[in-house]
């Protein structure tokens, strides 16, 4: 566990050595300026398929309690 | 002719039938993929699916420009019915509900998908080695690495197993398996093809590619998943792509740049092969530049920091409370290395000292890039450094990260890359990277073509 700490600290080491002596610049979070979050709403989803998609995820959920509900596994870090 | 092209046309001439191209596929993964391991799961619906695409045929009904195709897909693309695992413990009873906006464009145009190819654990590794199923094997260059993350998909084209991949790349991650094993691999121009069904590595990053035995065939699933759709937030407004039409236009007249910084970070036989490629456009009436990219190696370890605090936000969903397995209980090394790295960077965020100021070298690799292909249609050279080590070779992080110092630049700056084989070094293939302006893809595919007919 050590050396995996070790060697994700040196990328960032090595990082801040390469850009020491750039200039400061404006960010780059995402390469394109044209964002569509405000999408117009579609048409709802058919019944049918809603249907189809609720009885393939009950097919392939892990586990459920007697009235069919998802069951949950809880997290260790949630144990107490 | 070219593959892609032939077994289109014998399916549309009736001597191949889609059933018939499905079972061919599964009797060679059944023979040869036990050694390659290019394959997580197959479909069982595969032969089902071609009979329906069948009848479409028979029946004279219009199909779609992949009638009849075998498609493998990677494992971090929602397939329905199938596993999306990532090639991961975490996810491996994780059965996929639904299709990815791909998938479902993939099967529009008549595509099969035969099943879901191998990888590296969620897409953080550029050997082929971290999948938890196992590595996988360099049909092209036996015992030695595929190249990854995308490593099934160049393995599962390399040896023949199916007609075309999906692949994704945040990195490298189609380029870089492509140029190992020989084949054709297309990373597209970001916010070309929607990521909606992508399990992501790096969102900001990550576009989803064809991997293909020509590049008739990497054009044509381009093709076929490219354009703007609602389910995504982040797309360009492309209604459709369309390639093949002036794909044998040549390059006589093209500009092409070139740069002394990939001879100076490339193993010189490498880059042999490379002038070659160079030689011929040239020849092939392409007037050759010299582009200045003084900052291109920067990139590599800005990228890392960008690519590891996205993973770490993007794996705070594999708790395990709802499904699958707690991500750090489970994940390899490389995984682990990523989601500590990007604790670390989060929690240490102050004053903008890691984050922001890797966004700001990406914004200098871009504006590098831009400022060159402002004089240059496309710029080419080599897609990976140096050759692939032996499959087990004991590699530091460092070194494994030095297979991406090429092909990471195009994912910062957004543009389009593509690779096709230029000829080999002992046996081993060496594949040459042609990038392309944002929405560049026609003319990198002209030039890919121009490479592949001469290599």
């Amino acid at each position: 566990m050590k050396e995996i700490e070790r060697s994700a600290q040196e990328v960032i080491d090595s990082f801040v050595e390469a850009a020491k002596d750039l200039p400061e610049l404006k960010e780059t979070y995402y390469n394109q300026e044209a964002y569509n979050v405000v999408s117009p709403d579609g048409e709802p989803t058919p019944e049918k398929e809603r249907a189809e998609f609720r009885k393939r995820f009950i097919a392939d959920m892990p586990g459920s309690d007697d009235q069919g509900n998802l069951k949950v596994e809880v997290a260790k870090w949630a144990e107490r | 002719m070219g593959r892609t092209l032939e077994k289109l046309d014998s399916i549309n001439r009736g001597e191949l039938s889609a059933v018939d191209n499905v079972w061919q596929a599964l009797e060679r993964i059944e023979k040869l993929d036990k050694k390659i391991n290019s394959f997580i799961e197959l479909n069982s619906n595969a032969v089902a699916e071609a009979e329906a695409v069948h009848r479409r045929l028979q029946r004279g009904e219009k199909v779609g420009k992949l009638e009849g195709l075998v498609i493998g897909v990677k494992s971090n693309l929602n397939v329905t019915g199938l596993r999306a695992t990532c090639a991961s413990r975490t996810l491996d009873n994780y059965v996929s509900t639904y299709d990815a906006d791909v998938v479902k464009r993939v099967r529009a145009a008549g595509g099969i998908v035969i099943g879901v190819n191998n990888m590296d654990e969620f897409a953080c590794g550029s050997s082929g080695e971290t999948s938890a199923f196992g590595p996988t094997d360099n049909p092209a260059a036996p015992g030695h690495i595929p190249g990854g993350s995308s490593s099934g998909g160049g393995a599962a084209i390399a040896a023949g197993l199916c007609d075309l991949c999906l692949g994704t790349d945040t990195g490298g991650s189609i380029r870089n398996p492509a140029s190992h094993c020989g084949v054709v691999g297309v990373k597209p121009t970001y916010g070309l093809v929607p990521r909606q069904g992508l399990i992501d590595l790096g969102m900001s990053l990550d576009q989803i590619g064809s991997i293909a035995p020509d590049v008739v065939g990497a054009a044509l699933l381009l093709e076929t998943i490219a354009g703007k759709t609602q389910n995504e937030c982040v797309m360009l407004d492309v209604d459709k792509a369309r390639y093949l039409d002036r794909l044998g236009d040549g390059v006589k007249g093209m500009r092409v740049g070139v740069s002394q910084k990939f001879r100076d970070l490339t193993d010189p036989a490498v880059m042999g092969v490379i002038d070659k490629s160079v030689e011929k456009l040239r020849e092939f009436g392409a007037e050759i530049v010299d582009v200045q990219l003084p900052n291109l190696e920067r990139g590599l370890t800005a990228y890392y920091l960008i690519v590891s605090v996205e993973f770490f936000s993007g794996t705070r969903k594999f708790d395990g409370r709802k499904y699958g397995k707690r991500i750090e209980d489970v994940c390899g090394e490389e995984v682990l290395r990523r989601i500590m790295r990007g604790r670390y960077i989060s929690q240490k965020e102050y004053r903008g000292k890691f984050y922001q100021r890797a966004l700001q070298v990406r914004t200098l690799v871009r504006q590098e890039l831009m400022a060159a292909l402002e004089k240059v249609d496309v710029i080419v050279g080599p897609t990976v450094p140096k050759l692939p080590h032996r499959l087990g070779a004991k590699l530091t992080p460092m070194e494994m990260y030095a297979y991406d110092y090429l092909t990471i630049p195009a994912n910062l700056a957004g543009i389009c890359a593509g690779v096709v084989k230029a000829g080999d070094v002992g046996g081993i293939p060496v594949g040459v990277q042609a990038q392309g302006k944002i929405l560049g893809e026609s003319d990198m595919f002209r030039v890919m073509h121009v490479l592949e007919a001469k290599a």
